[in-house]
């Protein structure tokens, strides 16, 4: 109901047993528990992890099947209306209507957020249009913004009404270099206080901006944690190696590889293992594609 | 920051207006409504509702029935706003950013449904502007206006028009949103039609009034019953009342509406649309490692290959439209539909239906179809030529390398074959109709040709403008508004005068199919303008295929550009083919039309009614001499429908004068090889309108005698555009003398009649009739101006294996080579009105004896048509047996009934000789016993003309046709009261009454009293039928019959002056009981009317068993004016009070008479009482309607026990 329960600066996101089957059989969710304190969380997994159905289920436009969410006191699952207030929300997959100008449709989703006041309306569709760059296209209709512009203007929307709780879901997917760089930076002035979740699969988003992580796949949490510890873990365990292409399948069977990658033309494969794999091999410091790599091959 | 938890139902609401006005669609909306209401009020182009004859242009009723009718059409509209208001989110994928704010799912709902609604309002308030702004418009006839009333604009939007659409809208923004897909809505409101139209079939019958009333979303039936008998004084100046019926059905419906807003409510959740989920596929399968050589292929190009392409896409194509949800949607209904339509059309005279002929379904299955076959085009044009680029696998198709007209043709070709689908479903629905109606005789041929050969070849050059138009624009929605614009064209153009078909595309000569005739010559006229358009179609298809827009820069001058490059080679052969051939056909089709046949279209046929009246009504009444005598040689060749007519008139001046000067009418399309009166020169021959005049030197005197000797000749080679002849067919001709015979004088009936169509063009007020009294007119039958009674005789031939008749006895018939020939003689004299007719007849013989005369009876009929012949015939020896003895005897030894096509829908009194159309009659299915058996009441009705018109005859004055048409359906009537009893006779002439009352409303002129009649047919036959019936229950039948055997012996086959109707009803006045005589003012002299009411009826059980009944009558009687304005007049009057029984009889229900008296009125209320010997169920004041009633349903009561 609304008004009972609220949040406070610097709630966590408590997500305990979430499942979610879908009608033909789908198991997108098995029990996810996950602790998402405030700050920059990275939610890692390939495509078909979960990972959307989980954003979903937060942002209140999906219902799961069992389990709990709560934000401070918050029943996320319960308290639509209550998240709704404080949610920002930048879907994977969205559209604009076509025939409007920003600012024009930025005023009306700030004056569904609630910010009924009209000069406090204008000044914050103001300074954010003018945050993610869009100032000078701002009278002109949406139906003609190319894909980066429609993205940062999807940004926009998230961040009106100063929200505490913010969901970005494979924000990068498709923005150039430089733009996926401005959004990143975006994203790390939003502040401390805000639980931030960012869902991808580009392993580098998390590298560079999360505190915390969790690698999902398959419906399930596979790990867990900082990532500077997740790195820790695997040092000494990683191996690098290179071969011809007609040895990879050799080396897939006697080997746990995590990766494959062309180098200029030859194949170099990174290998899992406790202790020294054998010749050929050389030790390599590991990274957070390793970790992500090793998780994955790990559940397989 | 500052937030507030208040309703946004506001923000939704403003949001969507602004929003939606910024957008161009509802402006175009309200113009084109705006234009059609426009259109309406100040041309006769386009008709909705709208004022017949003397109902004003701008009064309340037709604004009333105008916005109506549009608000009802506005359906579409209403659906296209609303639809969208929610599903929106879903199709442009901007849920997710809506469903995450913190709003309430009513504020959303209902804010942006509200603000839809407001548009489709917004909509028709600039439609009533336009209606409002045509009615000042300085152009239009100021006789037809009335003063302006804006209360019956703001009544009409409020009662009927703003429910309408938010009953309407309310609907299909549930359908919309629960199912989250816009095409759901539309094939909805697809359905919807379907079942309205279905359900105002089934409730067409009298009864059921009310229901239907209530029924009807849209309010127009409880307003069309409330306003059902007005006059034309009511209709325009009286705004509609919020009588019970309307303020029910609003009730009603306003709250189905409300219930769907809150359904909607209840079940719409702000939450994905679960179509991710359905379709979504577990993609943790471990990637399978394939390194292996992919297998080899050969790639094939080039035209052959092309065209395996196009094959393939075809099927790929068509499976696509033939599975998805809503063209099976559709084809569901359009069968409902055919359903329907047959069951409505087949009700066709009295309630009583015909048998479900073959052709007959064709005829429904294309009328009602029409509908559903435009939706599937127009819809799936835009869809086909889209449904790449909708799912973004565009760019991934227009670069493969697959010519670019592959795909055009392939969407051109599924989607014919789609309609194809569509067409079949609709026959076989018919053909199962058939069956279930027991009528298992199918005709395949018809059913192929009428629906394929001829539809679908139709429909496909429909399809290839619907292909262009989204190919040329490619925009989807302006294309829909290219089809729009094309449909509304279609019905513009001829009402602006532009006719002909070579300018309208797709167009069509009409054709209509006879059993009789099959397709007949109409199939050449058909072919040849079917492949005119068909070159027309090939050219905007090639447009099409070089303007077919591929990859992502559809600029147009781009595609104008690549268009040129491509026109090179055999494409540019085969639009120079294309080309070539149509304006070839065009050349081939305007010989045909404009110089082998006269092409005139409507406005030309008017003036050159005018140009008759101007030139020559000067010479109406000049002094001519009349026909005595026709002697007529015709020569049919019915299979190059061809006829020669040769002949002789015996003219004899019956004037004291010596006549210098014959005028003679002769058609114009008839070739006139002689035309030869002794003495005579040609003085001025007016080849335009077929007037010639002779100077007769010396001239003719009084009391002599010549002879005007003819050979004309008709023919109509090739085919024309329109009014192609159904007089000459290749079996089952049908000529009239009047149109190949020449006519002596100035004929006045061909003048211009119409009023308001005199006064626009500057003609002097017609006199319809002359008055009653008129001395003058009384020198001529109504019949001729040219002759009295005439001897008569025809030599007719015709191809060897048909018969030919005329008017007369058989005297001889011989063949020789290939011509047969009959020779035909009357040995009496007749009217100067004949025919002839020529077919392939079945004959069925037999014999009337009657004292010691005998008359042979014969039906001439279509072999297969003998259903009802046994009835025909029966009909005829009981008409005999009741007419001579009744009346005088027949005067002629033969009785023939003969079938014509159903070109017509008639049957006609000759001397004995009836023609009877195929479409009456002869297909009626009589098998139900407790259906009206109109076949037995037309053919009684015909045989009484051989009487009422061929033995007295009226002159040529108001009234007249009271003695041949009223006194007809009298005698018909007492044949049929023997036959089937009387009880059976209420049914009829409720359907009498009702035809009466429904007649006064749309009538042109003005009305008059019986006796006054100027040719109305809702009062001389429907009014004539209720007058003579209640005369004969007051008189009695042997009184009544009395005066009309005295009155047939007395001007029976007269010379003139010719009698009218005063006399008849000075007769009656002589003969009718001194306490019933002012019956004859009240039935004949004037226009009287009664609202009868039984307030109360109560029985009581009496000690003896018998029962007493008691009734609370109020009665008044009232006099109406020519427009129908009445006054009450004082009561003192005899009307006949009742207690009726139901009874079962052989399995049926009937009401039984208890009991029936006549009592006195002189007050408006009253009490009578009598007494009954068994318990009745209903009882009352006038309760068989023998008096005309405004209401009859209020008559009688069911009774109430004390």
């Amino acid at each position: 109901m609304p008004g009972e329960g609220h949040t406070t600066m610097g709630d966590r996101l408590e997500i305990r047993g979430l499942t979610k089957t879908y009608g033909n059989g789908v198991r997108a969710l098995q029990g996810v528990d996950l602790d998402i304190p405030a700050g920059m969380f990275g939610l890692l997994g390939p495509n078909g992890a979960g990972k959307s159905t989980l954003m979903r289920t937060i942002a209140t436009l999906q219902e799961p099947d069992g389990g709990t969410i709560r934000l401070g006191a918050l029943d996320v699952l319960r308290d639509k209306d209550g998240v709704r207030r404080i949610l920002g929300y930048l879907p994977q997959d969205f559209g604009v209507y076509p025939h409007l100008d920003a600012v024009t449709l930025l005023d009306h989703f700030a004056t569904l957020k609630g910010i009924a006041d009209r000069g406090e309306r204008r000044a914050v569709v103001d300074a954010l249009l003018q945050r993610v760059n869009l100032w000078n296209h701002r009278k002109k209709r949406l139906g003609g913004y190319s894909g980066g512009m429609r993205q940062r203007f999807g940004i926009a929307q998230a961040l009106l009404g100063a929200p505490r709780l913010i969901i970005v879901d494979e924000p990068t997917a498709g923005l150039d270099p430089e733009e996926r760089t401005r959004f990143l930076n975006l994203l790390a002035e939003i502040g401390e206080q805000v639980v931030v979740v960012l869902s991808t699969h580009i392993v580098d988003d998390v590298a560079d901006l999360c505190a915390n992580m969790a690698i999902i796949a398959g419906g399930r949490v596979l790990q867990k944690g900082e990532p500077r510890a997740a790195i820790d873990t695997l040092r000494g365990k990683t191996w690098r190696k290179v071969i011809d292409k007609g040895e990879l399948e050799d080396h897939r069977e006697r080997h746990m590889v995590i990766s494959t990658r062309l180098v200029a033309g030859r194949t170099v494969i990174h290998v899992f293992d406790d202790g020294a794999p054998g010749q050929g091999f050389g030790a390599v410091e590991p990274d957070l594609e390793d970790v992500y790599f090793t998780a994955l091959r790990r559940a397989a | 920051m500052a937030r507030s938890d208040s309703s946004r139902f506001g923000e939704f609401l403003r949001f969507e207006l602004r929003s939606r006005l910024r957008q161009p669609t509802v402006w175009l909306f309200g113009l084109l409504f705006a234009l059609m209401a426009f259109g309406a009020t100040t041309t006769d182009a386009i008709r909705i509702g709208g004022g017949s004859g003397l109902t004003a242009i701008n009064s309340p009723y037709v604004v009333t029935q105008m916005l109506g009718i549009l608000s009802a059409i506005g359906v579409l509209i209403v659906t296209a706003f609303v639809a969208t208001a929610v599903v929106r989110d879903y199709e442009m994928r901007t849920y997710s950013l809506f469903y995450t704010c913190p709003i309430r799912r009513g504020d959303l709902l209902f804010g942006r449904f509200f603000g839809s609604l407001a548009m489709a309002w917004v909509v028709f308030v600039i439609t009533a502007f336009g209606l409002a702004i045509g009615t000042l418009m300085p152009w239009l006839d100021p006789a037809r206006l009335v003063p302006h009333q804006p209360a019956a604009y703001l009544w009409t939007l409020v009662v009927l028009v703003f429910p309408n659409l938010f009953v309407m809208g309310a609907v299909f923004f549930g359908v919309a949103t629960l199912t989250r897909r816009v095409m759901f809505a539309y094939v909805a409101v697809a359905a919807f039609f379907v079942v309205y139209i279905v359900s105002q079939n089934l409730i067409s019958g009298i009864e059921n009034d009310t229901i239907a009333a209530l029924v009807d979303p849209f309010g127009m039936a409880a307003v069309s019953v409330d306003t059902r008998y007005w006059t034309l004084a009511e209709r325009n100046h009286s705004i509609p009342s919020l009588g019970r019926l309307v303020l029910i059905n609003r009730a009603v419906w306003i709250g189905v509406g409300i219930a769907a807003l809150v359904l909607t409510y209840s079940r719409f959740r702000m939450s994905a649309p679960i179509e991710g989920s359905k379709s979504a596929v577990d993609d943790d399968e471990p990637a399978v490692r394939v390194d292996r050589e992919p297998p080899r292929v050969h790639l094939r190009h080039g035209f052959r290959q092309s065209l395996a392409q196009w094959g393939h896409q075809v099927r790929v194509e068509l499976s696509g439209v033939l599975r998805s949800t809503p063209f099976v949607v559709i084809l569901l209904f359009a069968v409902l539909n055919v359903f329907g339509g047959i069951y409505g059309a087949m009700d066709d005279m009295f309630g009583t239906p015909v048998y479900p002929m073959s052709y007959l379904m064709v005829e429904i299955i294309e009328g009602t179809s029409g509908l559903f076959v435009l939706i599937v085009i127009v819809f799936y044009s835009g869809e086909l030529a889209w449904k790449e680029r909708k799912v973004g696998l565009h760019e991934v198709y227009d670069a493969l390398p697959v010519a670019s007209w592959v795909p055009l043709a392939a969407k051109y070709v599924a989607l014919v074959g789609a309609v194809a689908v569509l067409l079949a479903a609709s026959a076989l629905t018919g053909m199962a109709t058939q069956i279930v109606l027991g009528w298992p005789h199918i005709d395949l041929a018809v059913y192929v040709q009428g629906l394929f050969f001829h539809g679908l070849t139709r429909w496909a050059l429909v399809i290839a403008l619907a292909m262009a138009a989204q190919a040329v624009t490619n925009q989807k929605y302006v294309g829909f508004l290219v089809m729009v614009g094309y449909f509304v064209l279609g019905a513009v153009l001829p009402a602006i005068d532009l006719e002909h078909g070579l300018y309208r595309y797709a167009s069509e000569p009409s054709a209509t199919y006879s059993q009789m005739n099959g397709w007949g010559h109409f199939v050449r006229g058909l072919v040849w303008y079917r492949v005119y358009w068909a070159f027309a179609a090939t050219l905007l298809l090639i447009a099409s295929a070089l303007l077919w827009p591929r990859g992502t820069d559809n600029r147009w001058k781009l595609r104008v550009r690549r268009a040129r490059a491509a026109l090179r080679g055999p494409v540019a052969a085969a639009t120079v083919l294309a080309f070539l051939g149509f304006v070839g056909c065009g050349a081939f089709i305007y010989y045909n039309t404009n110089v082998l046949n006269r092409w005139v279209p409507s406005d030309e046929q008017e003036r050159l009614q005018v140009l008759y009246e101007e030139r020559y009504k000067q010479y109406e009444h000049l002094p001519q001499p009349r026909v005595t005598a026709a002697d007529v040689e015709v020569d049919l060749y019915p299979a190059e429908r061809r006829v020669d007519f040769r002949g002789r008139l015996e003219l004899v001046n019956q004037t004291d004068a010596p006549i210098d000067r014959v005028h003679v009418t002769l058609e114009p399309e008839l070739t006139t090889r002689a035309l030869e009166l002794p003495d005579a020169t040609l003085e001025e021959h007016d080849e335009e309108l077929g007037y010639r005049i002779f100077r007769l030197d010396p001239p003719l005197l009084a009391g002599a005698t010549t002879t005007l000797a003819f050979d004309v000749g008709f023919a109509e080679p090739g085919f024309k555009e329109r009014g192609s002849s159904t007089s000459v067919v290749e079996n089952g001709s049908f000529m009239h003398s009047t149109g190949f015979v020449p006519r002596i004088g100035y004929d006045r009936s061909a003048e211009l009649s119409d009023p308001n169509e005199r006064r626009e063009r500057g003609l002097p007020e017609r006199v319809r009739m002359a008055d009653l009294d008129d001395v003058d007119a009384r020198r001529n039958t109504y019949i001729s101006h040219e002759a009295d009674w005439i001897r008569f005789a025809a030599t007719v031939s015709t191809s060897k294996d048909q018969i030919a008749l005329a008017p007369g006895y058989l005297e001889r018939e011989w063949t020789e080579g290939d011509r047969r020939y009959f020779r035909y003689e009357m040995d009496a004299p007749i009217l100067d009105f004949y025919a002839f007719l020529s077919a392939r007849w079945d004959v069925a013989p037999d014999r009337w004896t009657g004292g010691d005369r005998e008359v042979a009876i014969e039906v001439y009929h279509q072999p297969g048509h003998d259903m009802n012949v046994p009835r025909m015939i029966d009909a005829v020896k009981k008409s005999l047996d009741y007419f001579t003895v009744q009346f005088s005897p027949y005067q002629h030894r033969q009785v023939r009934i003969v079938e014509f096509p159903r070109y017509a829908r008639f049957a006609q009194s000759f001397p004995n000789t009836i023609p009877y159309s195929e479409a009456i009659g002869f297909i009626a299915d009589l098998r139900d016993p407790e259906d009206i058996d109109y076949v037995f009441y037309v053919t009684a009705h015909e045989v009484a003309h051989q009487w009422w018109a061929h033995q007295v005859i009226g002159a040529d004055a108001q009234g007249s046709t009271v003695l041949s048409e009223t006194l007809s359906q009298y005698s018909a009537l007492m044949v049929m009261e023997k036959e089937y009893g009387r009880d059976q006779m209420r049914k009829f002439l409720e359907h009498e009454l009702d035809r009466y009352l429904s007649g006064r409303g749309l009538e042109r002129h003005k009305e008059l009293p019986l006796m006054r009649v100027e040719n109305q047919p809702y009062i001389h036959y429907n009014k004539g039928s209720l007058v003579m019936y209640a005369l004969r229950e007051y008189m009695g039948e042997e009184r009544l019959n009395r005066v009309l055997s005295r009155y047939i012996a007395d001007v029976g086959f007269q010379k003139p002056p010719y009698t009218t109707a005063r006399e008849l009803v000075d007769r009656i006045r002589a003969e009718i009981q001194p306490e019933y005589a002012y019956l004859v003012e009240d039935l004949f002299e004037t226009i009287t009317l009664y609202d009868n009411r039984t307030r109360s009826a109560t029985i009581t059980a009496l000690p003896d068993g018998r029962w007493q009944v008691d009734l609370e009558v109020e009665t008044r009687k009232l006099r109406a004016d020519e427009t129908g304005a009445e006054h009450e007049v004082p009561l003192a009057d005899w009307i006949e009070v009742g207690a009726f029984v139901e009874r079962e009889e052989n399995g049926r229900t009937r009401e039984v008479a208890l009991h029936l008296e006549k009592q006195k009125f002189t007050e408006h209320e009253g009490r009578v009482s009598f007494v009954v010997d068994e318990k009745p169920t209903r009882a009352g004041i006038d309760p068989r309607v023998l008096l005309v009633d405004r209401d009859p349903e209020d008559n009688v009561r069911t009774v109430a026990e004390n």
